[in-house]
């Protein structure tokens, strides 16, 4: 019913999608398969696109899905500022970035996770709008697919112009024909992303407010403060950088007793995350002790558990607060 | 002669088309693919650069699954896959490439050659800021570049016009009143990577009767009958000749082009003209715009439309030759002009299109008061507020305000209290040194290495700071940090572009304890060699006063001694003081993992596939310690992280011999999960298996002399190739039993070249 989507656009006439998510989740596949099944499918007029950078796979990217009536010229090639839907693909981002800028209050905000509309509205700040939680990961572990189809029924099931059996049709045409399986299982993940979640409405106190206006982003040096011919004065600032958004579930966890300060660890770990101490034994004599590891450059590779040769490093799933309370932070 | 667009929001032209189109949802790149798939160009000379890789990409897939036959030729670097295709033109086919800033500036050298001697062929630019520093995201720094190069320019500003105009620019290049190679240009990122609907012929008969059969070449070296001498030595008072009849053929380009797109209208139902003109009948006020950023003008347009101001929207088709009379007809009713340039022409007020607009408008006696202004640069995006902000500028003008005729545009001063960054102090002697020993024994000229344990040598810093944005499980920094481990001291580092420059440099943040230079691929060798000569000279002169000597480590992947092998020689041929550590993850992995040279057969990457007609690489990996032994440096090694201890005595030796001797050069294996289809985790396992099967043997030639420091088969430890072939996903399909034949001649080479090693290793002579 292509007619319908009138009166969901914004004053340029479209229908603005934001998915967020890291490097690996399938959100440009998700992208690119939601997109086509509106245009090649439904008759829509569309695009598609995703923020790219020099960075890879487990590091934060946004993908871009426009939606308009057949007959409106698509102009603007830029991103999405003031979004109709966000879909969070990894729960991790909505700690280290603000996901919801520029999003209406009317919006609806999707995200992959385990907690409620409640929790999800507490955490990102959201004053208005609809909340849809689901649970992508463990549907995704159940059926054996990936979250990115789960997102794409939670998406359909809050986009009401959006005919479910197009953007399945689009996942059979695009996985099916090298893996059959694997379209079946995400067939029945794009279903139960559709069916289940929570929703919670969250009436806006007046109309058409964003709420968080989107601003193009300045960056915190400029022609004033940049070092000549953009060097970098005070490298080894990465350190700043929180990389925990990279794990998809897993970490490391240290147990002090069962390691014998090898440093096999240390050696294969790609992130300096271990940490450690010069200290004396009963002799007297200096060693060095591996004290714990810096979790906020953990990427959860889990290459480390494979080096131990002890039961010192253990595979755990990761809670919210794991990381934190037993993070030992590099001097 | 300008294209009027006369309605705000116009559909397409609906007069019916000749040949049945298929509506699709695509690229810029996938649409300049299925263009030149279409096509069925005789032949692809290319090198991956980003954003414009994915071309030769989508091909390579095509290719495997049968739906073209174009060959392929995956150059050395953008400089050979410009002389891949000038023989090519030359010996009288169609030919395609498609590259972006650097590998354009690469290539420049020899596009005039191309031009210059008449040989057709079709270049896609997908434009993209030009170094330094390193930007990978789109503007038309590259682009400025080849107004000079005497090649005609198309600029596509969407994925249908990439596709429309490669089949119009052949009929353009191959035509005889022009015989000239032709440039489709269209926007990095914005165009290339952006999906949007699309129509293409559904049959390849309609592109093949478009664009007809390959002319006959006046000119042509496999003309057997017709012997010639292509490209004389010519000096004056020839060349001017030439040069009269090259400027005609340009000018020429620009009616054939207008020709040729009204056969392509007929035929596909749209309509291409010199210039895209949107509300131009009457236009005051005007952006002048190249490619996609004018159609996000165009939505501003109509809103001033809407309060009555006349304001209109310009954006050339054909840039060379460039459009005077058709821009100066267009402007007929201006008064006020701003033309936005994604690339500066430093010094110049103002880049190339703001001076030929005004010479057109100057020649023309029209009172135009035309400002520029140069935005977008780095990729910087372009927002329709973008947009309204430079009709505001022409309404500033119009209205008698003082505005600046050039300027920046969108450029930021940054937050003030960052003015002053405190700088980093450098690692002291204590944290670096005093770990490893090295000796050489005055008699036999032998090192002798104490390396201490890896517990031990925890306590070393790390000269790589945690906060990198590498993938997880990246092999890259295992590998480089366990090398770094055996060296001591103050070390100066140039890392090549690839991952682990990319990855640890990201502006504003660098990972680098020590000082590091970037330099691009082609050349990182050359420049540290630069650097190392001006320390010696420096220290002889007395300007700078070190006690200890310094360490140059060039880090490079082996897409980087790939294209900058030659680089690498010179470097070697010279015995520069220095060491080159290559980190080989058997693929260029940082512009989403092509086949380097050093993929092993049968591999898959994006440009090796596997389908129906192709079974990964088709041909062996390079041996590239063996090429660099051959220079007779000092010092060669091989190393992977899964034996530490090995390779950090030989990070010790190579330090050495670059303080002693000259250079030293080392391969370390390394995985790349990702890329390798393999689990984060299991990358150590990996290379550990790639040793053990002999396919990455350890060894070290010192001053000649062949070492294997950790043989397989003397510790029990061999394992078939297949057993390590099985843990990746890129080469699992040569263990299926279709492919015996192709595993075997990789198992055959792979034992070839261990048992020659083996022989070099018994026999200090060889």
């Amino acid at each position: 019913m292509p007619s319908d989507i009138h009166s969901h656009t914004n004053n340029a006439g479209f229908f603005e999608i934001r998915m967020e998510s890291i490097g690996g989740l399938g959100a440009n596949l998700a992208g690119k398969m939601l997109a086509e099944a509106g245009v090649l499918k439904l008759g829509f007029n569309g695009s598609n696109f995703s923020s790219y950078g020099s960075e890879k796979k487990g590091s934060p990217v946004k993908t871009f899905v426009r939606f308009a009536a057949a007959e409106t010229e698509i102009r603007s090639s830029s991103p999405i500022e003031e979004p109709h839907v966000v879909a969070v693909f990894h729960e991790s981002l909505l700690r280290t970035q603000n996901c919801i800028v520029g999003l209406e209050s009317h919006g609806v905000l999707i995200v992959n996770t385990a907690k409620s509309p409640d929790d999800i509205r507490v955490l990102t700040g959201l004053k208005s709008g609809v909340v849809l939680c689901v649970d992508a990961l463990q549907i995704a572990l159940e059926e054996k697919s990936r979250v990115n189809t789960a997102m794409l029924g939670a998406l359909c099931r809050i986009i009401d112009f959006l005919d479910p059996e197009a953007v399945k049709t689009v996942i059979s045409e695009t996985l099916g024909r090298k893996y059959p399986t694997l379209a079946a299982a995400n067939l029945r993940t794009f279903d139960r992303g559709f069916r289940e979640g929570s929703i919670s409405l969250y009436p806006a106190e007046t109309n058409g407010d964003v709420y968080e206006p989107f601003v193009h982003p300045i960056p915190d040096l400029g022609y004033d403060s940049q070092a000549l011919g953009g060097a970098i004065i005070n490298p080894g600032n990465s350190i700043t950088r929180d990389l925990s958004a990279s794990r998809q579930g897993f970490l490391p966890a240290f147990s002090q007793e069962a390691c014998i300060h090898c440093a096999a660890c240390d050696e294969v770990c790609p992130d300096m995350c271990f940490v450690w101490n010069a200290k004396q034994d009963s002799r007297g004599r200096t060693f060095q002790y591996l004290q714990g590891i810096d979790y906020q450059y953990c990427k959860g590779c889990l290459r480390c558990i494979q080096a131990c040769p002890t039961d010192a490093l253990t595979t755990i799933r990761e809670t919210d607060t794991y990381a934190t309370d037993h993070r030992v932070r590099h001097q | 002669m300008a294209l009027q667009e006369h309605h705000p929001r116009p559909a397409q032209d609906m007069r019916k088309p000749q040949f049945e189109q298929t509506t699709d949802f695509r690229s810029g790149n996938e649409m300049a693919a299925k263009a030149a798939a279409q096509i069925n160009y005789h032949l692809m000379g290319y090198f991956p650069i980003t954003p414009s890789t994915e071309i030769a990409e989508y091909l390579d897939e095509m290719k495997a699954n049968g739906e073209h036959d174009m060959v392929m030729i995956p150059a050395d670097g953008e400089h050979g896959s410009a002389g891949i295709c000038y023989g090519a033109a030359a010996a009288g086919g169609r030919v395609f490439n498609a590259t972006s800033a650097q590998g354009f500036l690469y290539m420049i050298e020899q596009l005039p050659v191309q031009s210059g001697t008449r040989f057709p062929m079709i270049l896609n630019l997908v434009t993209r800021a030009v170094s330094g520093p390193l930007d990978i995201r789109g503007d038309h720094s590259d682009l400025y570049y080849a107004f000079n190069i005497g090649w005609p320019i198309l600029l596509a500003k969407d994925p249908q016009a990439v596709y429309d105009l490669n089949l119009i620019a052949l009929r353009v290049a191959e035509h005889a009143d022009v015989r000239l190679p032709v440039i489709v240009a269209s926007d990095g990122f914005f165009t290339s990577h952006q999906k949007r609907r699309v129509q293409f012929f559904s049959d390849s008969k309609a592109v093949a009767h478009f664009v007809g059969e390959t002319p006959v070449a006046p000119i042509d070296a496999l003309d057997l009958e017709h012997v010639v001498t292509i490209g004389p030595y010519m000096n004056d008072p020839d060349l001017i000749n030439t040069r009269y009849l090259q400027s005609q053929a340009m000018y020429r380009a620009q009616d054939v082009f207008q020709s040729v797109a009204r056969e392509y209208q007929a035929q596909s139902g749209r309509n291409y003209d010199l210039l895209s003109a949107y509300r131009m009948d009457d236009a005051e006020i005007v952006v002048v715009l190249l490619n996609s950023a004018a159609d996000t003008a165009k939505d501003a347009a109509d809103h001033l439309r809407d309060k009555g101001i006349k304001a209109g929207v310009l954006s050339p088709v054909m840039i060379r030759p460039f459009p005077k009379d058709a821009i100066v007809s267009a402007l007929r009713s201006a008064k006020v002009v701003l033309v936005g340039e994604r690339a500066d022409s430093y010094g110049g007020h103002g880049a190339n299109m703001s001076h030929e607009i005004k010479a057109a408008l100057q020649e023309a006696h029209a009172s135009v008061k035309v400002i520029t202004r140069i935005y977008g640069l780095g990729g910087r995006d372009f927002y329709p507020d973008d947009a309204e902000a430079f009709f505001e500028l022409c309404l500033d003008a119009f209205a008698g305000k003082d505005v600046p005729t050039f300027d920046y545009y969108g450029h930021t001063a940054g937050k003030p209290d960052l003015a002053s960054q405190e700088r980093t102090t450098a690692l002291s002697k204590e944290q670096t040194s005093g770990f490893v020993q090295v000796a050489q024994d005055p008699g036999t000229r032998q090192l002798s290495v104490k390396v201490p344990t890896l517990r031990a040598l925890t306590a070393k810093a790390n000269r790589i700071a945690p906060g990198h944005g590498a993938c997880p499980g990246c092999g890259i920094f295992p590998g480089v940090n366990t090398f770094l481990k055996g060296i001591e001291g103050n070390v100066i580092v140039l890392y090549q572009t690839g991952c682990a420059m990319v990855t640890t440099t990201g502006y504003p943040v660098s990972s680098h304890r020590v000082t590091y230079i970037h330099n691009l691929f082609q050349n990182g060798a050359a420049t540290l060699s630069g650097v190392v000569e001006m320390f010696v000279e420096r220290k002889r002169r007395g300007e700078i006063h070190y006690d200890d000597d310094v360490t140059f480590l060039m880090v490079t992947g082996d897409g980087g001694m790939d294209i900058g092998m030659g680089s690498a020689i010179g470097t070697a041929l010279r015995g520069h003081k220095m060491i080159i550590l290559e980190y080989d993850n058997e693929g260029y992995m940082n512009t989403g993992s092509q086949m380097s040279y050093s993929t092993p057969l049968g591999h898959q990457t994006s440009t090796s596939g596997v389908g129906k007609r192709e079974q990964g690489k088709s041909f062996h990996h390079k041996d590239t310690p063996q090429i660099m032994a051959a220079t007779n440096i000092p010092y060669v090694f091989t190393g992977t992280e899964a034996h530490a201890q090995d390779l950090i005595k030989k990070a010790a030796k190579a330090q050495w011999y670059a303080t002693h001797e000259g250079l030293a050069y080392g391969k370390i294996l390394i995985a790349c999960p990702l890329n390798w289809k393999a689990a984060d985790e299991a990358g150590h396992e990996i290379v550990g298996a790639a040793v053990d099967s002999c396919f990455f043997p350890l060894y070290e030639v010192e001053h000649g002399i062949t070492t294997i420091t950790y043989n397989p088969e003397e510790k029990g430890k061999r394992v078939p190739v297949s057993d390590w072939l099985k843990t990746m996903g890129k080469a699992k399909h040569l263990l299926r039993p279709d492919n015996h034949e192709l595993l075997k001649e990789f198992e055959d080479e792979v034992q070839r070249r261990w048992l020659r090693l083996t022989e070099k290793h018994a026999n200090p002579h060889l």
